[in-house]
């Protein structure tokens, strides 16, 4: 058994991971119960109120099993209780794999390869996905009231065109972005040549083969509930994928 | 009305409170557990791998958190933007929730109504979820001998080529007049100069910049 996986999987961790889990726990019921008494107060039907919970609790679960999927996928390469802290707070799949390789290379590796991983290279990955992500809540703790306020005193703005602006855009031409830069560099790794190396570029090729069906049945054939699994279900396959190629390679 | 009106200022004014410190609380937590793991294993952080990795994080998500604040905390409200923020999986799992209980619950975006529903929605659908990982992370445990199998190495050392194969698919499919010349650029690069091929965390850079440029000129032009 990998050393290094044995380490990032030791019971201390799953302890802490818990005991930070427990006071976001803590936190969301305690804006549950606050925000259902306020509900009460304001006339809100009881049942109505009732009915958001059952329903949200509802929805949620596909969506959650999916995420338990990418807990999988990452706790191969950061071990189980890392990646549960970091799919349960803040992050999400995308997020945490692109900035665990991102932080790899920093330290001079070729990627976020488990056989070179150690837990001074851990420590470090660790502590850039998780600052790395606090933007978006240093954002929320200065600017979340002030900017709330302002949307709510302004008047609502006629969309005269009726088309989004490039903001609706911008996000999705970032990830586009981000998305060629990775495979245009698996594109040239396959390359026949001293270090070249085809598996990266076979697997990315899987995954998408994998998510064009998920996407076929979604968009044409309306199957809406698999939108909650395609991509980790994709990537899960794609990396058994890798096993049964590394074998025949 | 003028009761009820004063009662949910109190009542979001009370909400931002115990957001920001929670906030604050959340960040001090898991801002001092990667330390906590460095002592443990009696290794230091590498301080220029850190700021190394960081400053190429915060150039491409940061924007990305800017833009996410900026659409989503309207239609979140007060309490359903503090816990979205702070438990993640925004746009996947916590918008379609609240805008699920936004119709169920017949409520109008904006309305001290609507802020009530989704904050009910978002802190149900965060505690769900964190008992349905508990649960899969329970069942994992018995596991970790297979999934640290050496046979299973191939499989996590490509965990990133499977992620980007199938967002690219995604991405590439929404929007592939904007894919086609970074894709293009960057793979006739790393085929040209491969040393670039280990240098994505810097190729993100470039080819998401020249991804917007690209978006920023067919907006204009109408053509997407």
């Amino acid at each position: 058994m990998n050393e290094y996986l044995s380490q990032v999987n030791s019971g201390f961790f799953y302890l802490i991971v818990a005991l930070a889990l427990t006071f976001m726990t803590v936190m969301c019921v305690i804006f549950l119960v606050k925000s259902y008494r306020a509900g009460v107060k304001l006339g809100m039907d009881k049942k109505v109120l009732k009915k958001t919970i059952t329903s949200s609790a509802t929805f949620t679960l596909l969506p959650s099993i999916s995420i338990l999927l990418g807990v999988v996928a990452l706790s191969g390469s950061l071990g189980v209780p890392f990646s549960w802290l970091r799919l349960s707070v803040i992050g999400a799949l995308q997020y945490e794999l692109n900035v665990a390789e991102i932080a790899a290379q920093s330290l001079g590796l070729p990627g976020l390869k488990v056989d070179m991983m150690d837990t001074g290279k851990f420590v470090t990955v660790a502590l850039v996905m998780t600052i790395g992500i606090l933007g978006g809540i240093f954002i929320s703790i200065f600017f979340l009231k002030k900017y709330l306020n302002k949307v709510r005193s302004k008047p609502k703005k006629e969309n005269t065109s009726g088309k989004p602006g490039f903001g609706a855009h911008a996000t999705t031409a970032m990830f586009v972005g981000l998305c060629a830069a990775y495979i245009g560099a698996y594109i040239g790794q396959a390359i026949p040549r001293a270090g070249s190396d085809i598996m990266p570029l076979l697997v990315a090729i899987i995954a998408a083969i994998v998510m064009a069906v998920f996407e076929y049945f979604i968009q044409k054939k309306g199957k809406l509930v698999l939108e909650n699994f395609s991509l980790a279900a994709s990537m899960l396959i794609a990396m058994a994928a890798a096993v049964l190629i590394n074998m025949v390679l | 009305m003028e009761n009820k009106e004063k009662f949910f200022t109190d009542f979001n004014n009370g909400l931002h409170r115990l957001g920001r410190v929670t906030l604050v609380a959340m960040v001090i937590i898991l801002g001092t557990i990667p330390f906590v793991m460095s002592v443990y294993f009696n290794t230091p952080i590498d301080g220029a791998g850190f700021w190394a990795g960081f400053a190429k994080v915060i150039v491409v998500y940061f924007p990305v958190s800017v833009v996410e604040f900026l659409v989503y905390a309207p239609m979140l409200g007060v309490g359903g933007s503090y816990l979205s923020f702070i438990t993640g999986n925004v746009t996947n799992m916590k918008i379609p929730v609240a805008m699920n209980a936004k119709d169920i619950a017949g409520t109008e975006v904006g309305t001290p109504e609507h802020e009530i529903i989704s904050t009910i929605s978002v802190a149900t659908s965060a505690i769900v979820t964190t008992l349905v990982i508990v649960a899969g992370v329970i069942l994992l445990v018995p596991l970790q001998p297979v999934l640290q199998n050496e046979a299973l190495l191939p499989a996590f050392n490509n965990v990133v080529p499977a992620l980007f194969g199938a967002l690219g698919l995604k991405y590439f499919a929404k929007s592939p007049k904007i894919a086609v010349i970074p894709l293009l650029l960057i793979s006739v690069l790393c085929i040209a100069v491969p040393s670039m091929i280990s240098q994505t965390s810097i190729l993100i850079i470039p080819s998401g910049g020249l991804a917007l440029l690209i978006g920023f000129l067919l907006f204009k032009k109408g053509k997407i």
